[in-house]
């Protein structure tokens, strides 16, 4: 317990840090308190220092202040120091006390010892000594803090790393491969369903805990880590809870190796994904509810189609045939009765000749339509304004005596199937171009409005144009809005049925303005880039 | 002196009587109907079996046929050494009976789509001459 003074000299003393420290000392002569008083703070500046003059005194102190380290005298009135130390002892056995005594006080001394007093100096006091003393127990008292502080910091970084564990649903695990034994943390407890139990358990009850039908290879794969010593990677594995549940684990783990390179442990976590493999199932149900629905909506589309297809069979094919029986007796009338009396004859048989070609060309443009709603489309890079303008060129070279102003905007790009696009500008211009037939000083534009990202494509003209309360009949096939004869007779009705088909299978939307003489515009867009098989994304 | 005929196989009768007027304007070949493949083939195999006295100067074959289709009655013409190097001409009212392919490889001499009209089968006639 104490040391000889001799053996300390030559030792530097340390400048101890004592702010905050409070140190109480108990003397019942006033001068001997006040001098070492003073020296106390002489050499602690930083010291909170307590005097008392006796031990009730001192305890009254202690017990308001509860400072530090306390330094008493033993033999005092009132109360003396063994029996100050004892009740301070009972109120926290913590408590560092420091003695000061006279050899004469040694029966005190064996007393003192039991109590657990720390230290003594001698009286009369050699303060070097004292000094000496109090240093050494502040010494200690320092290293309990700090030791303290570690153990608050650890118990803190326990409590962050279990919370951390607990909000992330993480569990971790440590197999000691010597002892064959398994710690875990707090949360693999909660996620296996139970209360944490301190201390560690067999490695076996960890793998009892998984589904029979998951442990097999869980432990083959732990064990060929083991054997193999590298990581375990990602392993789904179910745990059964005591109430039956059933939760899904990710585990990983790692095998820690001995300086010989030889496994000692196993540490590993258990991530609860349950949660997630839940979410993961029900967008796989989802999925595949839409896939389903899909391909109903898809087969009832198909249905339609071959339904449609067989009704363009009958009538591109069975229409045909009687049709071209009725042209060939038509032309047998004509060449045979030609020259019969009756010239109503040849009238009728010419009539019935035209009657004829106007159906062949109604089944031939519907026959487009049916290709063109319908037909495998090839995706190219083109330009509108070049296909436009050998459109143009072809009317030009039909009708050379025709004036029409035609502006075509520079360089259009537009992706798309040439044959679709081709057809739909052909009857947009075509339109304009017949439509323009009867105005002074035509004019014809195909241009781009609208910003860069989205382009708005039209075709404008001067020429007859319609009344906008017909406009939704436009796009309808076999609606016309202009009496025949009153333009030249292009057979059908169904050519702006058609653009409104190519259109739509390019992604965009096509409506027009128009005012009666004044002129007819048709605006339309197309995806930016359309699938073979795109419709309309929103109309 | 041998007799010359047109062998037309057409099931339709307006057809048939429309194509047979058409062949009495252009020549003074004989017309043969037959109005199905079973017929045609007798009347092939018949008018082939006497080689000494008839002579096939045109097949006009429609494609769409009950029972046996053109496309087989000309694959049995061309499989039949005594008929393979018959002109065989096709009559059609519609792009879609024909398979273009199948008749190129069949050696089709022309197509002709109804109604057909004088000038279209004297072609026909003056390119089976140059042939």
């Amino acid at each position: 317990m104490a040391q000889s003074p001799a053996q300390e000299d030559d030792k530097v003393p340390i400048a101890y840090d004592v702010s905050g420290i409070a140190l109480l000392y108990v003397e019942d002569e006033p001068d001997a308190r006040n001098m070492v008083s003073r020296m106390l703070l002489m050499n602690y500046p930083k010291l909170t220092l307590y005097a008392a003059e006796n031990g009730v005194a001192g305890l009254a102190t202690y017990r308001e202040h509860l400072p530090h380290i306390v330094v008493t005298d033993i033999n005092m009135p009132v109360m003396d120091g063994i029996r100050m130390a004892r009740e301070i002892k009972s109120t926290n056995p913590e408590a560092l006390i420091i003695a000061v005594t006279a050899h004469s006080d040694t029966s005190y001394l064996m007393n003192a010892i039991d109590i657990g007093i720390h230290n003594y100096v001698l009286k009369p006091i050699n303060y070097d000594e004292l000094f000496r003393v109090i240093d050494k127990t502040l010494e200690q008292l320092l290293l309990k803090r700090l030791v303290q502080e570690q153990n608050q910091h650890i118990s803190q970084s326990e409590r962050q790393l279990a919370d951390a564990q607990r909000i992330a649903h993480l569990g971790s695990w440590q197999w000691d491969l010597e002892r064959g034994t398994m710690r875990w943390s707090e949360e693999l407890f909660r996620i296996c369903g139970s209360e944490p139990v301190p201390g560690s358990a067999p490695y076996q009850a960890f793998l009892e805990r998984i589904h029979p039908d998951d442990r097999p290879v869980l432990g083959k794969a732990i064990r060929e880590a083991v054997e193999g010593r590298r990581p375990l990677g990602a392993i789904f594995c179910r745990v059964v809870r005591p109430d039956g549940s059933i939760r899904v684990l990710r585990v990983e783990a790692e095998v820690v190796l001995d300086g010989a390179a030889q496994p000692v442990s196993v540490t590993g976590t258990c991530l609860d994904v349950t949660e997630l493999k839940r979410a993961e199932e029900k967008v796989r149900s989802l999925t595949e509810d839409l896939e389903r629905r899909v391909v109903q909506r898809t087969s009832l589309l198909q249905a339609s189609l071959k339904e449609l297809d067989s009704f363009s069979y009958v009538v591109s094919h069975d229409l045909r045939a009687p049709l071209a029986r009725l042209e060939g007796f038509c032309r047998a009338l004509l060449e045979d009765c030609g020259d019969c009396g009756n010239i109503n004859c040849r009238i009728y048989a010419e009539r019935a000749e035209r009657v004829v070609r106007q159906i062949k060309s109604i089944i031939d443009a519907f026959n487009d339509l049916s290709h063109y709603a319908r037909c495998k489309m090839v995706i190219e890079d083109l330009d509108l304004s070049e296909l436009a303008r050998t459109i143009i060129q072809g009317f030009q070279a039909s009708e050379p005596q025709r004036e029409v102003a035609v502006s075509i905007a520079d360089h259009l790009p537009v992706r798309g199937d040439r044959s679709m696009l081709q057809i739909a500008l052909e009857h947009l211009l075509g339109n304009a171009w017949k439509f323009t037939s009867k105005t002074h000083r035509a004019r014809i534009e195909l241009g781009c409005s609208g910003p860069e990202e989205a382009p708005v494509y039209f075709v404008r003209d001067n020429g007859a144009g319609f009344n906008m309360k017909y406009v939704s009949k436009l796009f309808k096939p076999f609606q016309t809005i202009h009496s025949p004869g009153e333009f030249t007779w292009n057979g059908t009705a169904i050519g702006l049925a058609t653009v409104h088909s190519v259109i739509l299978r390019h992604g965009g939307v096509i409506w027009a303005e128009g005012e009666v003489d004044k002129g007819a515009t048709f605006y339309f867009t197309l995806e930016k880039h359309p699938e073979p098989g795109s419709f309309v994304r929103s109309v | 002196m041998k007799d010359r005929y047109i062998l037309l196989i057409e099931d339709n009768a307006d057809d048939a009587y429309l194509a047979t007027r058409i062949i009495g304007k252009v020549c003074s070949d004989k017309v043969i109907v037959a109005r199905d493949g079973e017929e045609a083939g007798d009347l092939l195999n018949k008018l082939a079996g006497d080689q000494a006295h008839h002579q096939i100067t045109l097949v006009l074959l429609d494609l769409k046929l009950p029972k046996v289709s053109g496309i087989e009655i000309l694959q049995s013409i061309r499989a039949n050494p005594a008929l393979r190097n018959l002109p065989v001409a096709i009559l059609t009212s519609s792009d879609n009976d024909l398979d273009q392919e199948t008749c190129r490889e069949l050696g089709v001499l022309d197509y002709i789509y109804k109604p057909m009209t004088a000038d279209r089968l004297q072609r026909v006639l003056a390119r089976d001459k140059d042939a």
